[in-house]
């Protein structure tokens, strides 16, 4: 079987404001032990993971690259060799732009690292600001271009749109400065207001407007079009890509291939079983380093379940699902087409994706 | 058991008044000048012993209790006899009026007459009653008892010497009232020889003992164990025990004419022991003639109740059989919405009433229910046929009937001169016909209207409190069927007539209702995935239309490894929320929305 590997670095220079993933930031005097710890825990896991192929590593945080090179190249070079890792595996490393520079980026080239993700946001200033983003947009073209310099030829940048004052032109701007650059991959994500994050605590107090969702289906239609245009394939909801430079891991997520997690709060899954490590890297630590796995929960997926999560995670995708009931309304409302005995989401219905996914499950 | 007591020695009464001029507090003096209540027991409002009236401050059940007070060296049996206090219940006031020889009529001294008062005072007056004109609450800073008094005394053309002056809170000069009671109220004078008659003038249901009806005995007398007769609807029990309420239930040996208790009559169904019934004896010795006075209930305004989970259909209809036991006025029949699914067309007595068995059937049965927006009944008259529609669903369409005709009330409405205008603005809009005026004082008018019944059901009551700052206030009796334009609204959903959301209007307050409607519904109705139209009509005619645009986005941006369980249990989470919706044609409407669409401002009638 083949199998992902996600590697988790919870360490940030600082929070924005609309994150609420596992990240900290000051936490970074713990670098040296949770790298160790990591490769500790890919020790642990290794004699269970036997006969699973690794076709992908993703390394993501967090920010990955607020580590060092040696410590990311030793933390790679550790999981080849307890793990049957695929020569022409993905490995891919998110980084942020005000984290890198040329040398990193051979640095990581040189530790086998294929492919870089960077987290660029928006080119509109303004936006950045208000996404409490505190690199330039002249940042994000120097990183860029250092990472060309350096050699990498498959490198994803990562889009926000609809925060607070962004206007429709602004991420017009956005777009054609992306496409300009001429990435291999860019993800556009809505801006999605977390309730646990700052942002979400300051929208639910009154105190930031929610994202208006009719602007954010503009600007979705916008990208579509835009990017359409520059030949990037709409291949998931939030991701475009030029032909071959799909992110295989990513797609691993979506057609439920087993994926194994390291790091705090990681979440790995295995058959009808996903499990997750505890959250906080203290604890992370001291579980790990006791020489125990350090998960924090599991579920065993019901069979209903597994159905369900099969049609939501598979429909995010242009691959879509096996056509396994009358969808003809939809197929009508122009947000489903028939392909290869699949139901795959339109554009339009990817904006709805959620109406479609509980109409084909009722 | 105690012993028949000598008709000179006895006085049944009641205390009528105004909401908040202080009865029940009066009724709680009474209870302790006469010791009828050990001091340990007593609490305030003794007698609104029913857990729903209490915490509305109102009295629904009329009760009576049985209270010794010696005057001048006689010792007499006093009997206070507790009127309900709302014009749902007109007609439960009458029949208690008519087990009474006397009224206290109470005034609070800061207020004065209010439109209850006069209300009460004409009823009171209809039922033959000696008026016992009394001032309450003298000692209150803001009270002006000359002006009460004098008010008082000019409406039941008496001198302003006979009204009595009390504060029920401090019991200075209740000991004065008892006994201006027994002077002037007469005693009762039934022949106790005569074949037995007792009225019924309020029943309750235990669960336990079945219905207990309270009886005033007019003539012959009532054994405590007797196989007696309910007259209006033939059947013969055996009953299980008579007795006076002291206040608590204490048996007698029998109940002769004049005197004033309970029966356990062992029957299950309130409706075979009605309020304004007669009992006689079953057999050779019974009465052939019943008390004059008796009607069915009637009900004034209708619903319908379904169950918000569709589901709870059987429990609801369970609910409504037990709760019709203890509730004689309750009407239902089973209906079927398109938008709601099954449920029961209800009858009530007027909006209070519903809201009773609606809090009752939430509470008692943990039910949770849709009632639609009530309405009145009407009638519709195509040749020389009547036809009764109390489900605006049922109104035919026009062309196809003579003329609709809708209930009409006579409304009392007391008000400071100064708010005369806004309030007459408030009549004339709600289609209020001027009948007369008077000035009850140079400050205070008094005015009659004849108002249609759906006019004041919904938020009439506070718009009157509202115009008037809280110092108008109403009382309306029933008048009768006038003819009237109306029309049939209907709201579309997606071109979908919801039955539940029809109503029937006045025709130049069509198109008003309609706007609201499908502007409150736009408000209501989520987004879906295609334009929703929300239109009213009139037969086929559009009046008003808003549309809910169609929803663009709703997608989940991120999925990856660790975000699969919890995205999957959110939109577990909407499946569930899209469940608990109604559909409706192909447009999926919250419950929410029906609770929001029809809510009634709940103090549209208020208690009085």
């Amino acid at each position: 079987m083949t199998a992902g590997m996600y590697v988790h670095v919870p360490f940030c220079l600082t929070r924005c404001g609309y994150c609420d993933f596992n990240a900290y930031a000051g936490l970074g005097h713990l670098a040296g032990r949770y790298v160790d710890a990591l490769r500790h825990e890919a020790e642990l896991w290794a004699p269970s993971w036997t006969g699973e192929r690794f076709v992908s590593i993703f390394v993501g945080g967090g920010t990955p690259t607020t580590l060092d090179a040696s410590a990311l190249s030793g933390l790679l070079d550790a999981i080849r060799s307890r793990f049957e890792v695929a020569p022409d595996a993905e490995v891919t490393v998110e980084a942020n732009p005000d984290t890198v520079d040329e040398a990193k980026h051979t640095a990581l080239l040189a530790s086998g690292v294929t492919r870089l993700s960077m987290g660029a946001q928006s080119f509109d200033p303004t936006v950045l600001v208000s996404l409490e983003r505190v690199h330039s947009p002249e940042s994000v073209r120097r990183a860029y271009s250092a990472a060309r310099a350096a050699g990498f030829s498959n490198v994803n940048l990562d889009l926000i749109y609809g925060a607070n004052g962004e206007t429709l032109e602004s991420w017009r701007r956005t777009l054609e400065e992306t496409i300009s650059l001429g990435p291999e991959h860019i993800s556009a994500y809505a801006l999605t207001i977390e309730p646990t994050a700052p942002l979400g605590r300051k929208v639910a107090a009154g105190l930031a407007p929610p994202p208006d969702p009719d602007l954010q289906a503009d600007m979705f239609e916008l990208a579509c079009e835009l990017l359409g245009a520059a030949g990037y394939a709409h291949y998931e909801v939030s991701n475009w890509a030029r032909a071959g430079f799909e992110c295989l891991h990513n797609l691993g997520y979506w057609q439920r291939r087993p994926y194994l997690g390291l790091g705090a709060g990681a979440h790995s899954f295995r058959g009808e079983r996903r499990w997750w490590n505890v959250r906080p890297p203290d604890r992370y630590l001291a579980e790990v380093e006791a020489g125990r796995l350090p998960v924090g929960g599991e579920e065993r997926l019901t069979p209903d379940q597994e159905r369900f999560e099969q049609v939501f995670l598979r429909l995010r995708t242009f691959r879509g699902v096996p056509t396994t009931r009358d969808a003809a309304e939809l197929v009508e409302a122009g947000l489903l087409v028939r392909s290869n005995g699949h139901l795959v989401p339109t554009e339009r219905g990817m904006l709805v994706l959620n109406e479609l996914v509980l109409a084909l499950t009722a | 058991m105690a012993h028949v007591t000598d008709q000179g020695r006895i006085r049944n009464f009641c205390i009528v008044a105004h909401i908040d001029h202080g009865k029940s507090t009066l009724a709680d003096r009474m209870l302790e000048l006469t010791h009828a209540v050990p001091d340990r027991e007593m609490r305030d409002q003794y007698l609104d012993s029913m857990d729903l009236e209490r915490e509305r401050g109102i009295t629904i059940k009329a009760q009576a209790v049985r209270l010794a007070h010696e005057s001048h060296g006689t010792r007499y049996v006093l009997n206070l006899i507790d009127t309900p206090g709302h014009v749902d219940f007109t007609y439960e006031v009458s029949r208690s009026l008519a087990a009474c020889e006397g009224a206290i009529l109470l005034v609070d001294a800061a207020q004065g007459i209010e439109a209850q008062t006069l209300a009460n005072f004409h009823l009171a007056r209809d039922a033959g009653l000696v008026i016992v004109p009394t001032v309450n609450k003298i000692d209150l800073p803001q009270a002006d008892p000359d002006e009460a008094a004098r008010e008082l005394a000019e409406l039941i053309g008496s001198d302003v010497d006979n009204v009595l002056r009390v504060s029920a809170k401090s019991g200075e000069g209740v000991p004065g009232l008892l006994d201006a009671v027994i002077a002037r109220v007469p005693p009762p004078d039934g022949s106790r020889d005569m074949p037995l008659r007792a009225l019924i003038f309020d029943s309750m249901f235990d669960p336990y003992r079945g219905v207990v009806a309270y009886v005033r005995v007019e003539e012959g007398s009532l054994p405590s164990r007797a196989k007696v007769r309910l007259m209006a609807v033939g059947l013969d029990v055996e009953a299980e025990e008579a007795g006076v309420l002291a206040p608590h239930p204490t048996p007698v040996a029998e109940l002769a004419a004049g005197e004033v208790g309970y029966l356990m009559t062992g029957v299950k169904d309130v409706r075979q022991a009605q309020v304004g019934d007669t009992i006689t004896l079953a057999g050779k010795k019974r009465a052939h003639e019943p008390l004059p006075g008796y009607r069915e209930p009637k009900p004034m305004v209708w619903s319908g109740m379904f169950p918000a989970e569709g589901g709870d259909y059987g429990d609801l209809r369970d609910a409504l059989d037990k709760l019709k036991l203890s509730d004689a006025a309750l009407h239902y029949e089973p209906e079927t919405s398109r938008a709601l699914g099954f449920g029961f067309r209800c009858g009530f007595l007027g909006l209070l009433h519903m809201d009773i068995v609606k809090e009752r059937l939430e509470r008692e049965f943990d039910l949770e229910l849709i009632a639609t927006a009530p309405n009145v009944e009407f009638h519709v008259i195509r040749g020389g046929a009547v036809t009764v529609v109390h489900n605006p669903s049922e109104m035919p369409v026009p062309g196809t009937y003579d003329r609709i005709e809708e209930p009409v009330v006579l409304a009392t409405i007391i008000t400071p001169k100064e708010y005369l205008g806004p309030v007459m603005d408030l009549c004339q809009s709600r289609r209020g016909e001027l009948v007369d005026m008077r000035y009850l004082s140079p400050e205070r008018a008094e005015i009659h209207y004849l108002l249609p019944l759906a006019e004041i059901i919904f938020d009439y009551f506070d718009q009157l409190k509202s115009r008037s700052r809280g110092y108008a206030s109403l009382d309306y009796e029933h008048w009768g069927y006038v003819e009237a334009a109306l029309v049939r609204v209907d709201v579309l959903l997606h071109g979908e007539p919801v039955d539940a959301f029809s109503s029937v209007v006045h025709r130049e307050k069509a198109y008003q209702y309609g706007r609201q409607m499908v502007e409150r519904l736009r408000e209501l109705i989520p987004r879906q995935l295609f334009d929703v139209a929300i239109q009213a009509a009139i037969g086929s005619r559009i009046v008003a239309r808003e549309t809910v645009k169609a929803k663009r986005k709703d997608v989940l941006a991120k999925c990856y490894g660790g975000d699969v369980t919890r995205k999957r249990k959110l939109l577990e989470q909407q499946r569930k929320g899209k469940a608990r919706m109604r559909r409706v044609g192909k447009v999926d409407v919250p419950q929410e929305a029906f609770i929001q669409a029809l809510r009634v401002d709940r103090r549209a009638e208020s208690k009085r």
